[in-house]
């Protein structure tokens, strides 16, 4: 396991688990440097001050929030970082609440807890009741200077950690106006389309799904490492149309 | 009606629904824009080329990927078009799944699906598929390609909408071993213990209700910048340092429930 990237407690009532977080999640998509095609040295940014016309060391460079068109206010990451607020080393879940509660919308970033020093006990313990009581706790987590919305669950064997989006991040479906059909679905199309879900049915399974694009872009990369030329993949036919009582009965094949 | 991000159709069995995915998430974050500290002017980012230490225009600039030998394949936009998934205004579902056997951590972005289109056989397949998934609280698998890249995705339905949320890719998820999670023998809780401490969650037990959280960090950043308009000098707060905390677990559960019980009787 990488090593981890915060090291504190969580409390719940005045009980103590010293945790460390780890990543739970890697980017595995390809990355790219920019570079420049004609001689193929890498590309850099440079910081050009808008008004001398010269570039800007790094350690020239504050912060503006615009409140007003080309009106800013500036700060310099330390008065930003002053907004982190308190209770730096200490996640408080302070509330509890049924998993099954918590639509996996809200869930952000995923992280894996491990036991602190000489935290194994505590560990165990909040682990086992969460999983026993079927409940998540909820409490803020100050991370790189910025406080989140958490939850911990038990996860595996293990405790999870997930940032949280807040509620007011989240669009309400009610104001997409989705427009209803002139009669709902019939029992007969409720019926096939139940069967055609039912004939799709499978046992989720992660593993049997793999990036295909990233596998396609690391076999350019492999075979042009080779100094080969890349073979063009074609286009499939595009599909008609059909009427949707037709189209389920045809997706079933007659096993209506 | 809110912006397409991408149209085309949602396709099961030979079933085709057009639809348009539309945000299903705000960025409510301040932003800010680099300035020079000296004189406050914006900063403009220019790309130059590191060996010539010129300015170079948007169009000369290429893919580099850095091989582990320290070696590097330059990567044309053509190229990387060439092989973009072709199938773009499908979302494929090939099957559906018991929703609660997905974990949360496999939900990457989400978005909405909203009908596109008027007609009534679509809007109602739409409702139909709505309607199927949540009665059997299943979800559709999928595929599709937004901005040349292929997703796995996942449809489902909430609050009366489908939803689809990109997916993170089984290697993308870490696995669990070498976590220490205490699991040997010598660290199980005590029956009593565990009784004590799923007491102690049981008192702090609420209903979720997402709506009574808000984002304090974007709260004081505002008032961070609102002072520093005004003019203010502005101060990190004290690190309240560790929580002074009993050593012994039980005692500390005892105690909490104590607490706890007092208050609520307090409040009765």
């Amino acid at each position: 396991m990488a090593r981890s990237i915060w090291n504190g407690t969580i409390t719940f009532g005045l009980a103590a688990v010293p945790i460390k977080v780890h990543s739970a999640t890697e980017d595995k998509g390809v990355h790219f440097h920019q570079v420049h095609a004609k001689d193929g040295a890498r590309v850099k940014q440079v910081r050009i001050c808008s008004k001398e016309g010269k570039e800007v060391p790094y350690k020239q460079v504050a912060k503006g929030y615009e409140v007003r068109g080309g009106e800013y206010v500036m700060l310099d990451q330390e008065e930003i970082d002053a907004a982190a607020g308190e209770h730096s080393k200490v996640i408080v879940l302070d509330e509890f609440v049924q998993a099954e509660q918590i639509d996996p919308v809200f869930y952000d970033r995923g992280y894996y807890l491990g036991a602190g020093n000489d935290g194994q006990d505590a560990y165990r313990l909040l682990h086992d009741a969460l999983e026993r009581s079927e409940r998540v706790g909820i409490g803020r987590w100050v991370f790189h200077n910025r406080e989140y919305l958490v939850a911990v669950r038990p996860l595996d064997g293990v405790l999870a950690l997930h940032t949280m989006r807040f509620g007011d991040e989240l669009i309400d479906a009610d104001s997409l106006d989705i427009p209803k059909p002139s009669r709902r679905p019939n029992r007969r199309e409720i019926e096939m389309a139940s069967k055609l879900v039912d004939s799709l049915h499978a046992r989720f399974d992660p593993s049997s799904f793999r990036d295909a694009y990233r596998d396609r872009v690391l076999d350019l990369i492999k075979a042009k490492a080779r100094g080969e030329e890349p073979d063009l993949p074609e286009a499939p036919e595009p599909q008609e149309d059909q009427d949707l009582m037709s189209a389920l009965e045809a997706s079933l094949g007659g096993r209506s | 009606m809110a912006r397409a991000l991408w149209a085309g159709s949602l396709s099961f069995g030979l079933v085709n629904v057009p639809v348009n995915v539309v945000a299903a998430t705000r960025d409510l974050d301040l932003h800010f824009t680099q300035l020079h500290e000296k004189d406050g002017a914006p900063i403009e980012v220019q790309r130059w080329c590191s060996k010539e230490n010129v300015e170079i225009p948007y169009d000369e600039i290429t893919h580099g990927y850095e091989l582990d030998d320290g070696g590097q394949v330059i990567v044309s936009d053509l190229e990387l078009q060439a092989i973009e998934p072709r199938k773009t205004r499908t979302i494929d579902i090939e099957q559906f799944v018991d929703l609660p056997d997905v974990d949360p951590m496999y939900f990457d972005h989400p978005y909405f699906l909203v009908p596109a289109g008027e007609d009534d056989g679509s809007l109602r397949a739409y409702r139909l598929l709505s309607e199927v998934m949540s009665q059997t609280d299943r979800a559709a698998l999928g595929r599709f390609v937004m901005r040349a890249k292929e997703y796995l995705a996942i449809v489902r339905q909430r609050d009366g909408a489908l939803t689809l949320t990109t997916m993170l890719f089984a290697d993308e998820i870490r696995d669990t071993k070498g976590i220490d999670d205490g699991h040997q023998k010598s660290h199980k809780p005590a029956p009593k213990q565990l009784d004590a401490a799923v007491a102690v969650i049981e008192e702090l037990s609420t209903d979720w209700d997402p709506g009574k959280y808000k984002d304090r960090y974007r709260a004081r950043l505002k008032r961070v910048v609102d002072r520093k308009r005004k003019g203010e000098t502005i101060k990190a707060p004290e690190d309240a340092g560790p929580p002074e905390v009993p050593s012994d677990l039980m005692e500390a559960l005892e105690r909490t429930l104590e607490e706890l019980q007092a208050g609520n009787g307090k409040r009765r």
